[in-house]
């Protein structure tokens, strides 16, 4: 799961800036930069928002401090110990570091929790409407067709899938608009692992996903 | 449209310090610094190291492409990094401080509340000022990253998730190439950033300074969501091409 070459579909400007500005919340910054761990173009794009951040604060008319701060700052420097980074576990399966830490372990060692079949889950976590998951797919699964209260971002883990608007490979990052209603497949050959994030509950067309989708918190 | 505080709005720039002072626009300046970037790419690949040599030379014209004071300021840091310099310090607080606090209390930071992060970034750059490397960013680039994840720590209660640099495979990694310009790239960003249309401006100012997503950000303006979303890809395509990037 190292940096692929061929990812065709990216975060928009409008979300890559809301990351680099530091305004998006921490599911859309999650995928966000769990998808710069896959593709280049979105990790120079992302230094470049933070060298206009730069810019910007720069620019910004100087707002006066209390006549003392520095001192006060001053003598709390020896108080100070160096920042050192974090030491992380090597992942054994490459998953990104960044996920890691809201896995606590390896995509490997993931606990699923069935919903059918060939669908899979596990929620990472939730935040007012927010929640983040992992899906995971059989090859040819479907999610049945579904729409959204708010927008859905996914990001291909592992494996691929197909829907209406495209193929989507391992580091593509999907934005489905509140409007879009799709069923997305599972391609054939390796099982299909996305980081998912939506904005308020998805609204399924078929009976028994609308009964079964909220007793599993969709 | 109200006038977003703090983004340079004359017409001209003031170029160099000391003795040189020049009055030259923006626009052409835009110009002339792409124009050298690129003549410092091409001479850069050549096959004789003499002439590779000389693109190196060519970083004068660039490098004034942004004010003294900004250059200054890496100097600084980088004195912080290497021995603990106090009197290095005391000057990157006098110039830094008062814009942290003033980029908090646009987010709408409480006024006691600016004036407290503020310093605890100054802190921040103290403790981690052995990380700064001026070839990557500047050190205001640098600051506001300190201050836009102090923020989201102190104020949202919010981790801010940041992919790993350590993950990548080597090749992955920015060339040589990509490292000369990085330092010049800032100026040229803030120059194209001035040639820019102000309802741009307004959008992007907005993006950094209001917390909000971009959809409040379109009823704020009243506009479309779509129209904001245009608008910052035709500025992102601006910067991009200041940068040599391909849009
Ligand atoms: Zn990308």
């Amino acid at each position: 799961m190292s940096a692929s070459h061929d990812i065709h579909h990216h975060p928009d400007e409008a979300l890559l800036l809301a990351y680099a500005a530091g305004t998006a919340d921490e599911a859309t910054s999650l995928v966000v930069a769990t998808h710069m761990h896959f593709c280049v173009l979105c990790r120079m794009q992302g230094r470049t928002l933070e060298s206009l951040g730069g810019a910007m604060l720069d620019e910004l008319t100087p707002a006066p401090l209390a006549g003392d701060a520095l001192q006060n700052t001053l003598a709390r420097l020896d108080q100070v110990t160096p920042y050192e980074r974090p030491r992380r576990a090597a992942s054994r399966d490459g998953t990104p570091a960044v996920l890691r830490t809201y896995l606590g372990g390896d995509l490997r060692d993931v606990r699923w929790r069935r919903m059918g079949p060939r669908l899979s889950f596990v929620e990472l976590f939730r935040r007012r409407d927010v929640t983040v998951r992992l899906l995971r797919g059989v090859p040819g699964a479907d999610s049945g067709a579904h729409s959204h209260a708010g927008a859905e971002l996914t990001l291909v883990l592992k494996g691929g899938y197909t829907d209406v608007t495209g193929n989507y490979g391992p580091g593509d990052f999907q934005i489905a608009d509140a409007g879009l209603v799709h069923n997305t497949v599972a391609d054939p050959g390796e099982d299909c692992i996305n980081l998912s994030v939506t904005h308020g509950a998805l609204r399924f067309e078929k009976l028994l996903q609308k009964i079964a989708g909220p007793f599993f918190g969709f | 449209m109200r006038r977003p505080e703090g983004v340079i709005h004359g017409l001209f720039t003031p170029l160099g310090g000391g003795r040189i002072k020049l009055l030259i626009h923006p626009g052409l300046l835009c110009v002339i610094s792409a124009m050298v970037a690129h003549a410092q790419r091409v001479l850069s690949r050549f096959p004789v190291p003499a002439i590779r040599r000389t693109a190196k030379l060519l970083r004068f014209p660039l490098k004034m492409t942004r004010p003294a004071e900004a250059l200054e300021m890496d100097a600084l840091l980088v004195r912080v990094a290497q021995c603990q310099d106090r009197a290095a310090f005391a000057a990157l607080f006098a110039y830094f401080a008062p814009r942290v606090k003033a980029y908090l209390l646009r987010l709408g930071a409480p006024s006691a509340t600016a004036e407290d992060l503020a310093q605890e970034a100054l802190l921040n750059l103290w403790r981690k000022a052995h990380l700064f490397d001026p070839q990557k960013a500047s050190a205001a680039t640098w600051l506001f990253t300190i201050a836009r994840n102090l923020r989201i720590d102190a104020l949202r209660r919010e981790k801010r998730p940041e992919f790993d640099p350590q993950d990548l495979m080597p090749e992955a990694g920015p060339d040589a190439d990509a490292a000369i310009s990085q330092q010049d790239g800032e100026g040229r960003l803030r120059l194209a950033l001035k040639t820019l249309p102000p309802d741009q401006i307004a959008v992007i100012e907005l993006s950094y300074f209001a917390d909000k997503p971009h959809s409040e950000i379109a009823g704020e303006l009243d506009i479309p969501l779509g129209t904001v979303k245009s608008r910052l890809r035709l500025a992102m395509a601006r910067l991009k091409q200041a940068l040599g990037e391909m849009p």
